[in-house]
């Protein structure tokens, strides 16, 4: 802001335009949110779900869980399935959006709609085309690995919930890697040319310039495309739920998302499962707040 | 730009973390569908799967629509895989209701008891009262009231390649539960190519198809202690049960060890099954050209009714499916109407031209005396439903059977194994 702009006169219009925001925001967040703390302070089954008023248990819902050890089990797996997948993400997409910088127009636009292709497919849709390239018996990969003298017919990939979660692990990262990819190769075109060519005269090497210049420059992007990442892996539904139906052990893949819908929807325990998706939040609080602060940091120091 | 940036995270942040959070329920006031004039409307039945042929869909949507002008009636095809979870969030919903839903009779009693369906006592005797099958109708009942009514049942049976039969030297179909293991093993034997050849098709998930072999041995999946329910899978009866099962799954069994029992008709189409035990509709689909293989192996198809240890049938799972009305539905006259349609003796009739045993007992002749027919009534003899306990559908929906069998099929320790899901089952069977 300049400083010969005139002083804004204060009137109440800035409110106004801030009501059908906010009034959005107490309807899609608000309401559901609230409806979801009073549900875990209830017994809440399948008939309450039918018009049985429900009965109010305080604790109980949290004294329960928190002394239950699966839900630890299942945190801990959520906590390293989420970061594995955000920073391989986060690698991938970044490292395609240096890569692109450099690539010839023909070639960066052929990968371009590849991405937006990958990105555009719906997930049902594309899950559905990955659980037959991994099927056990007649899936594309097995052959394929077989073909190459590999031994690998009938081997389920599902089995084991190590393999199981490198399936997902690769399915997770192919969805979100075109939402990195583009957002940072977005930023990337903002950093200085000029900037750019000074260094290289002055001898700075192409990893200096990397870590000095261009890093330094697209942080704020980094930083919001990796919380997003984090967030996004955290509640991890679909990709998991599904794989489950196709093989494996549920009981031993399931994530925070799986296990509170399991809980809710499968075992028509609404009031327990409200209360761990209470947990996850305060998780996704905890989890995502040194993101969050180093973002204000940023703020107040532009 | 950065202000912007750092206040939009925060906005996606809080819109992001919160939805991933919104288990969805809607408010529990009761719908009140009191004024009942038979205006005309729309009435969306929900049908499962294929099991329902299409010659029956089409007279019902006719007949409906001819019986009642102005109104329409839409059949939605459901998958039966996830059926309870579906149920459970679109009943609840005034808006969002289908009229009529199939259920599998075994699923019926989580929502009978929690009212999701109308009271249909009243119009039980209309729509064939003692005629109709009993078990059924008792499970659909909660405190002298009946909430579901029968649709139709099947019990699975055997289908054996006949060639391969031959192939094997084996001259007559078992007749005991021992001589069905043996000959399931003898036939993964004489077919070592394809590598995942079935002697027995038993993929892992299949605990519907391994129930048979708790109950042969006098074993049960749950029992009732005067009212309340627990697992009984660590009993020496349902171990000895569970064990036949692990030899059929590492023995005879080239399915994936974690796979589910849909589409068997794509393996037996590619020649990977000896025997495999599936609905009597499944004929229907390998014969059908598009989704089977009519000309080949269509032909080689024999069945039988699963043996048990004393020579009498086995007792299967009491399969079949109960036609309810939802309580929230907005047009309860009509879904009156479609249900006693689809009870009708035509209706029942087309149902039972194409294999499945009809809702009423008087129909059942209509079965046919064919091997298929002799299979369906031999099979239904014996068969036995899972455990009548409130909770029931819980564990179906929490998976934990699924999570058993396939762990057995993978080699576990049986009776470890067997201890950790009745721990889970205790949990979730008395609701």
């Amino acid at each position: 802001m300049s400083d010969t702009a005139p002083r804004p006169r204060r009137t109440a219009l800035p409110y106004v335009l801030l009501v059908p925001a906010i009034a959005a925001l107490l309807v899609a967040l608000g309401y559901p949110l609230l409806r979801q703390v009073v549900l875990s302070f209830q017994d809440f089954g399948l008939a309450q779900q039918f018009g049985r008023p429900p009965e109010w248990i305080g604790l109980d819902n949290y004294r329960e869980l928190v002394t239950d050890p699966y839900l630890w089990r299942v945190t801990l797996r959520s906590l390293v399935f989420c970061l594995v997948n955000a920073v391989a993400t986060m690698a991938v997409g970044v490292g395609l959006a240096l890569l692109m910088r450099h690539m010839a127009r023909s070639v960066r636009i052929l990968l371009q709609t590849g991405l937006l292709l990958a990105w555009a497919m719906p997930v049902v849709a594309s899950l559905t085309v990955w659980e037959w390239l991994f099927d056990t018996q007649y899936g594309v990969i097995n052959y394929l690995l077989t073909q190459m003298g590999f031994d690998f017919e009938g081997h389920s990939w599902l089995l084991r919930p190590l393999s199981f979660f490198f399936v997902a692990t690769v399915i997770v990262v192919w969805m979100s890697v075109p939402f990195v990819a583009f957002t940072v190769y977005a930023a990337l075109t903002q950093v200085p040319e000029d900037l750019l060519e000074a260094a290289e005269i002055d001898g700075a090497s192409a990893w200096s310039r990397l870590r000095h210049i261009i890093l330094p420059s697209v942080r704020p992007v980094l930083l919001v495309v990796g919380l997003l990442q984090i967030i996004w892996d955290l509640r991890v539904f679909s990709q998991i739920y599904i794989l489950q139906k196709a093989g494996g052990s549920t009981h031993d893949t399931n994530l925070l998302g799986t296990y509170i819908y399991r809980l809710g929807i499968g075992g028509g325990e609404f009031g327990m499962a409200a209360a761990v998706a209470m947990f996850m939040l305060v998780l996704t609080v905890v989890l995502t707040s040194p993101y969050v602060r180093a973002m204000l940091k940023q703020e107040g120091e532009a | 730009m950065k202000k912007t940036l750092a206040g939009a995270a925060l906005a996606a942040l809080a819109l992001t973390a919160l939805s991933a959070c919104g288990s969805d329920s809607s408010d529990g006031d009761n719908g009140s569908s009191g004024d009942s004039t038979p205006q005309a409307a729309d009435i969306r039945v929900w049908l499962n799967g294929t099991d329902t042929p299409q010659d029956a869909r089409d007279w019902l949507k006719k007949t409906f629509e001819e019986q009642n002008p102005g109104s329409t009636l839409t059949i939605e095809q459901q998958e039966w895989d996830g059926l309870v979870e579906k149920l459970t969030t679109a009943l609840s919903s005034e808006s969002e209701t289908p009229d009529v839903v199939e259920i599998g009779n075994t699923q019926a009693p989580t929502f009978t008891g929690a009212g999701a369906f109308s009271d249909m006592t009243d119009q039980l005797g209309d729509l064939g009262g003692d005629d109709l099958l009993q078990g059924f109708v008792d499970g659909a009942t909660v405190d002298g009231k009946t909430y579901a009514v029968p649709y139709y049942a099947g019990s699975k049976y055997i289908f054996y390649r006949k060639d391969l039969f031959k192939a094997a030297g084996i001259d007559a179909v078992p007749t005991t539960m021992d001589e069905f293991v043996d000959d399931a093993i003898k036939l993964k034997q004489a077919n070592p190519k394809p590598a995942n050849f079935s002697g027995f098709w038993f993929p892992g998930q299949d605990w519907r198809n391994g129930a048979a072999f708790i109950w042969d041995a006098g074993g049960d999946l749950a029992t009732d202690d005067g009212g309340e329910w627990s697992g009984s899978l660590e009993s020496d009866e349902s171990i000895a049960g569970l064990e036949t099962a692990q030899k059929l799954f590492t023995e005879a069994s080239g399915a994936p060890k974690d796979g589910n029992e849909a589409d068997p008709w794509t393996p037996w189409c590619a020649g990977e099954v000896g025997m495999m035990s599936t609905p009597g509709w499944v004929t229907g689909l390998i014969n059908d050209p598009k989704s089977g293989c009519p000309d080949t192996l269509g032909k080689q198809i024999g069945v039988f009714a699963m043996p048990g240890s004393d020579g009498s049938p086995a007792p299967v799972l009491l399969g079949g499916s109960d036609i309810a009305i939802a309580s929230k539905s907005q047009h309860q006259e009509l879904a009156q109407k479609a249900v006693a349609l689809m009870l009708s003796d035509d209706y029942q009739t087309i149902l039972a031209q194409n294999g499945l045993t009809p809702a009423k007992n008087s129909l059942a002749s209509l079965l046919g005396d064919d091997e298929y027919a002799q299979a369906t009534i031999a099979a239904a003899s014996n068969a036995k439903l899972t455990p009548a306990a409130p909770g029931w559908a819980n564990v179906e929906g929490s998976r934990v059977l699924e999570d058993l069998f396939s762990a057995i099929a993978q080699g576990g320790d049986v009776s470890e194994l067997a201890a950790k899901a009745d721990e889970q089952m205790d949990s979730q069977l008395n609701g």
